[in-house]
């Protein structure tokens, strides 16, 4: 593989830092490799999208505006994506690491025989091989693996692993001729949103969570999400309140819930299950204020402050509404 | 590509995809030397995700009532085969148990791939996927699944609405979710919102012990491409232990503004605000 192409997910136009960080991580991949950085944005208010991510240091951007790609589910997007991967040639295709990006990855990998690699963290070229590191096993293991051949590779790439930088390059902007002769068997009868403007948890900066400690549903609402808001971040949950009803499952973290990477992680009445701790573990910084000090949690926190969350919590949201103020 | 399309209404075959992985309870380590998982001592469970996989295809089967019926095919290593029993008690009606060394080293390509030819030769109306593995791969194996067996794939679903042949299915997405609606043959994946996992009953262990596990090995699959080891698209270069965090500060807060201080300090640091 020589190219990179980043498949930009979006809604209508609006997408997540993650894009960014995957077109700037495209060229320095593409520059490793000695082949080219593509983009492909499909759907409504792909257009208006490729001229923001024109900023990023790609070269192509593929656009297409087809109204299937809103109306079917994920089947006229792989064409499309499949129509450039074929017409770039050999390339290494990065998806964010989202519900959607792990479909559009396990698809087209499929389609285009590729091989996978999931939840990338850090990439790097070895003779002219792509090399792709990411946390396993919740955060027990660290490996790299290898593409073994040199034709077609698809990654999700964790959100928040890379940075992204704008350097106002003016990549091209293409349009992607239709693929012919494909008709669509699923679809989207209806799409509602539930939590719209919020960001993903995977994708959060920071993420200020709630165990059993919270002791119902309002403190999620009234005492942490005040904190999140004041930091940037997002609400997450243990197994435990989502379990109780208190939060939706899209909420939790851990072993059967999300996986996640935020540089700051705030753990509020959590005890720390091995079920949480391999959720959360490859977080930056990770503070936990609980009751209890010798709860599982300080094995893997970098603070743990003993006290009263519901005093602490909102005494911290002020701090630092103060110091954004000041 | 069609398989076998259910003729009578309330006729549906039914295959759910389980994973077998280590215990999902216990702490994993990675033995420095031979850069493994250290199993000794460690269970082998269905993926938890799948025992939801499995619940979703029960409440289908109930509401369909007739011969619909649900199989669990499983690839792993032959020495995991009983754990499927679990399954079975949970009121399963069969098994077919994907096994063979050729396979062992298997990526995820080659994982999704041999397991889609097996999924062929069993033959179904609808495979039912967990959303995830437990272990630590991609999420990206039903998506795969489904283009192999060039069949719709329903992902992330937290109702699945069977009407004789059609499906309408609710599919959660980062924000909400959406309705969507096609026709069987089909694979969906469903996400812990379909319902928790039935536990088995004495009378569906007892009766787990008489159910068939059928195997498969390899040569049945007729496979097109090398799969196992060597036809892996990827290798494992490294498997390195996590940076260890520093041991952590323990402090007790005298009251709310006390600990409120202590962690803004940590984030000024830190450089976090």
């Amino acid at each position: 593989m020589r190219n990179v192409i980043v498949f930009v997910e979006h809604k209508g136009g609006q997408t997540r830092k993650v894009t960014f960080e995957l077109a700037t991580e495209a060229r320095a991949l593409a520059d490793a490799l000695g082949g080219k950085a593509h983009a492909v944005v499909l759907g409504g208010g792909a257009g208006g999208l490729a001229e923001r991510i024109k900023a990023y240091p790609l070269d192509l951007i593929h656009v297409s505006e087809d109204g299937d790609v809103d109306r079917f589910l994920i089947d006229p997007a792989i064409d499309y994506l499949e129509r450039v991967a074929k017409s770039a040639g050999p390339s290494l295709i990065l998806v964010p690491n989202t519900m959607y990006g792990r479909d559009v990855a396990g698809r087209i990998a499929a389609r285009l025989n590729a091989g996978m690699a999931a939840d990338v963290t850090q990439f790097g070229v070895e003779g002219g091989r792509v090399a792709c590191t990411a946390p396993k096993l919740g955060g027990v293991a660290i490996t790299t693996c290898l593409f073994k051949n040199t034709d077609y590779g698809v990654a999700t790439v964790r959100p928040n692993a890379f940075s992204a930088q704008a350097d106002g390059s003016g990549a091209e902007i293409v349009a992607i001729e239709k693929p012919a002769g494909r008709s669509y068997a699923m679809t989207i009868e209806d799409d509602v949103e539930e939590a719209s403007g919020e960001l993903g948890l995977e994708e959060a900066p920071a993420i200020v969570s709630g165990g059993r400690g919270l002791g119902g549903p309002e403190p999620f609402e009234t005492v942490l999400k005040p904190l999140a808001d004041a930091l940037g971040g997002a609400v997450g949950a243990s197994r435990a309140a989502a379990d109780a009803g208190w939060v939706p499952y899209s909420l939790q973290i851990g072993q059967t819930g999300k996986t996640v990477s935020p540089q700051l992680y705030i753990a509020c009445g959590i005890s720390g299950a091995i079920q949480h701790k391999v959720g959360m573990r490859t977080a930056g910084t990770i503070i936990a204020i609980n009751k209890d000090g010798a709860s599982p949690i300080a094995e893997f926190s970098d603070l743990v402050v003993v006290g009263d969350l519901f005093q602490i919590v909102p005494e911290l949201t002020k701090l630092v509404k103060e110091s954004k103020s000041s | 590509m069609r398989f076998s399309i259910p003729e009578v209404s309330g006729s549906v075959k039914i295959v759910v995809t389980v994973k077998l992985v280590p215990d999902t309870n216990a702490e994993k380590k990675i033995d420095p030397a031979s850069k493994r998982l250290v199993r000794a001592g460690m269970e082998t469970v269905l993926n938890p995700y799948d025992e939801y996989a499995i619940e979703g295809a029960l409440k289908i089967k109930e509401s369909l009532g007739g011969d619909t019926t649900v199989t669990i095919f499983s690839m792993a290593p032959a020495a995991s085969k009983e754990v499927l029993r679990k399954a079975l008690a949970m009121g399963a009606d069969d098994a077919v148990f994907l096994t063979d060394a050729g396979l062992e080293g298997s990526d995820v390509w080659g994982t999704a791939f041999a397991m889609a030819q097996g999924l062929k030769k069993v033959g179904f109306d609808l495979v039912i996927c967990g959303g995830l593995a437990d272990d630590g791969s991609t999420g990206g194996v039903p998506g795969a699944l489904a283009e192999y067996l060039g069949v719709p794939g329903f992902t992330n679903c937290r109702r699945v609405d069977v009407t004789g042949n059609t499906l309408k299915v609710q599919r959660e997405t980062d924000s909400g979710y959406q309705v969507v609606t096609g026709a069987m043959p089909a694979l969906v994946s469903v996400t812990m919102a379909i319902g928790e996992p039935r536990y088995a009953s004495l009378k569906g262990i007892m009766g787990a012990k008489k159910k068939t596990i059928a195997t498969l090995a390899l040569a049945d699959l007729g496979l097109d491409h090398a799969v196992g080891g060597d036809g892996a698209k990827t290798e494992v270069a490294t498997i390195a232990a996590p940076p260890v965090r520093e041991k952590a500060r323990i402090v007790e807060a005298a009251d709310g503004a006390a600990g409120a201080k202590v962690i803004f300090d940590l984030l000024k640091e830190k450089k976090l605000v």
